[in-house]
């Protein structure tokens, strides 16, 4: 006779034994989402040979995969700042090519910061970081975000402090850095590896480099004039953008004066170097995703590309400090600015709009995982 | 009581005047040299004074005076004249403007015992100072066909080995 069938202390055990497997079964699913669920190793940066090898990563912060992840979860963790709410992401929104639409952006303490968001796009080629190039690196500049009271507003060693109470946190920088010591140069150099990988390589200018995409009529002139110096004596129109914005990935790592003032309100890199030629000469942005990133400018000026374009072809401003390109380059003899043609100016934006790498926006790899995370949570 | 107004003057001075204070622009060298230097207006004094003749992008002529370039960069203890030999001939010359713009010149370019072609820094246009968005120095590689070489606006050279 079996009588185990019906015996209810047997009967408790087995019920047990299914809840502890069970518990096992979350202990271990857990673990692997903090630990196994990540990828880790060297982190492989792809890119198009023409963009060249000219790439800058210092060699006490190599890029790993689990470095990505965890630069990844830091770009988008409001604890990073004093009130708790801005990232990295508010005023580098992937949807707009990692700018905030805005002119100025507040910070924690609601004031405004003095210069226009900029976009966050190769940065594995730039050298000179800011709109007047002050940080040499990456790992340098992300600690003035950070840090500054009108952005972030927190110590590095508060933000330390405060992931170092978290519950994932602490398991993410022992997988990155061997141990879980959370520091403010961990922190930074991490997201510095996050941003190593926004890489912008398919926008329809990248398939016409690779030809894979055939450009319309008007976009084929703008491409011309772009890349084109005005000779009005040979008769040869141009608007030279290439000049400053050339080569596939439209970056050059320049600092102009573009005359957007006579008197500039901002003398730029003036105000570090006291030096009269550097009055209002900020860097040359890169066009990659262009029509993505209004307004534009160090001071967020121009609302349109039309204005943009306006500005070269008509209301360049004089002065000493007025880069010598833009001095008498013009399609008119004689002419102090570029005079397009209405015609070229919409053949312009046609390909300014070639730009735009929707790949790249929508990059699942880049977005916020704190939302996929949260998402999941609800189903 | 002296003291503590010097220093209260000093600290005053360094929150507000220096921004404002009108530099003057000087070009250091440095990297692969014996005697890192900054350049500026008086110590180019020193050097013989060249000339140099090319067109501009205006297509027309012009004069430039300044000091060839190998002389300066001796004075910093480059590998120029004999000791130019060997690895000596991987080195090259990163020539930096204001603007970010950059540069290259191979250091056999810029040697005598190489070259007849002058290269030479320029603080001079037709006798007069560079334009301020030109200068206060640049370099003018004579007969080259193409300016690009010409940096306006030079901050800084730095001499290194190809890696």
């Amino acid at each position: 006779m079996n009588q185990s069938k019906h015996d209810p202390l047997l009967n408790r055990l087995k019920k047990s034994r299914v809840m502890f497997l069970l518990l096992i079964f979350i202990i271990i699913s857990g673990w692997c989402y903090i630990d196994g669920g990540i990828e880790t190793g060297p982190y492989n940066l792809v890119y198009p040979s023409n963009f060249g090898n000219r790439i800058q990563i210092p060699a006490d912060n190599p890029t790993t995969k689990q470095g990505v992840y965890l630069g990844r979860m830091l770009f988008y963790e409001t604890r990073l700042s004093a009130n708790n709410t801005i990232s990295c992401g508010s005023c580098h929104q992937q949807d707009k090519a990692f700018t905030d639409g805005r002119a100025f952006s507040p910070g924690v303490d609601a004031v405004l910061t003095p210069r226009n968001s900029m976009s966050l796009v190769n940065l594995l080629w730039a050298r000179k970081f800011f709109w007047d190039g002050r940080a040499n690196g990456l790992e340098e500049q992300a600690v003035t975000p950070l840090t500054s009271p009108h952005e972030m507003g927190q110590a590095l060693t508060v933000s330390a402090q405060k992931l170092t109470q978290t519950v994932n946190y602490p398991a993410l920088f022992k997988l990155v850095y061997g141990d879980d010591q959370i520091t403010g140069d961990r922190i930074v150099k991490a997201i510095s590896q996050f941003e190593r990988t926004l890489i912008s390589a398919n926008s329809r200018y990248d398939q016409y480099l690779r030809g894979a995409y055939q450009p319309t009529p008007d976009e084929l002139k703008g491409i011309e004039l772009f890349n084109t110096a005005p000779q009005p004596e040979k008769g040869i129109r141009g608007a030279n953008c290439s000049h400053c914005h050339g080569g596939p990935k439209t970056y050059m790592e320049l600092f102009h004066n573009n005359g957007l003032d006579s008197l500039p309100k901002d003398a730029g890199i003036e105000t570090l170097t006291g030096l009269p030629a550097d009055r209002g000469r900020f860097k040359v942005p890169t066009l990659r995703n262009i029509a993505l990133t209004t307004p534009y400018m160090h001071d967020g000026r121009f609302k349109t590309l039309e204005e943009v374009v306006d500005h070269y072809s008509e209301h360049l401003q004089q002065s000493a400090s007025l880069s010598s390109f833009l001095r008498g380059e013009s399609n008119e003899a004689g002419g102090k600015s570029l005079k397009l043609l209405s015609m070229e100016k919409k053949q312009l934006i046609a390909f300014l709009n070639m730009l735009t790498d929707s790949t790249f926006i929508t990059n699942p790899s880049f977005s916020d995982p704190h939302l996929i995370s949260t998402k999941n949570k609800k189903h | 009581m002296k003291k503590q107004f010097l220093i209260a003057c000093l600290a005053l001075l360094s929150f507000t005047a220096i921004p404002f204070i009108s530099q003057a622009q000087t070009i250091k060298i440095s990297g692969e040299v014996s005697t890192p230097l900054t350049v500026d207006a008086a110590y180019l004094q020193k050097f013989t004074q060249t000339t140099v003749t090319r067109k501009d992008r205006d297509g027309k002529d012009h004069t430039y005076s300044g000091v060839i370039l190998s002389e300066i960069l001796k004075g910093a203890g480059v590998t120029l004249g004999p000791e130019l030999k060997g690895e000596n001939l991987t080195k090259y010359l990163l020539v930096e403007a204001g603007d970010g713009y950059q540069v290259i010149f191979a250091l056999a370019e810029l040697d005598k015992s190489f070259t007849d072609r002058t290269i030479i820094l320029a603080d001079k246009i037709d006798g007069a100072p560079l334009a301020p968005a030109d200068g206060p120095y640049r370099i003018i590689v004579q007969d080259e066909k193409k300016p690009a070489r010409c940096i306006k606006q030079v901050t800084a050279m730095q001499v290194h080995f190809v890696k």
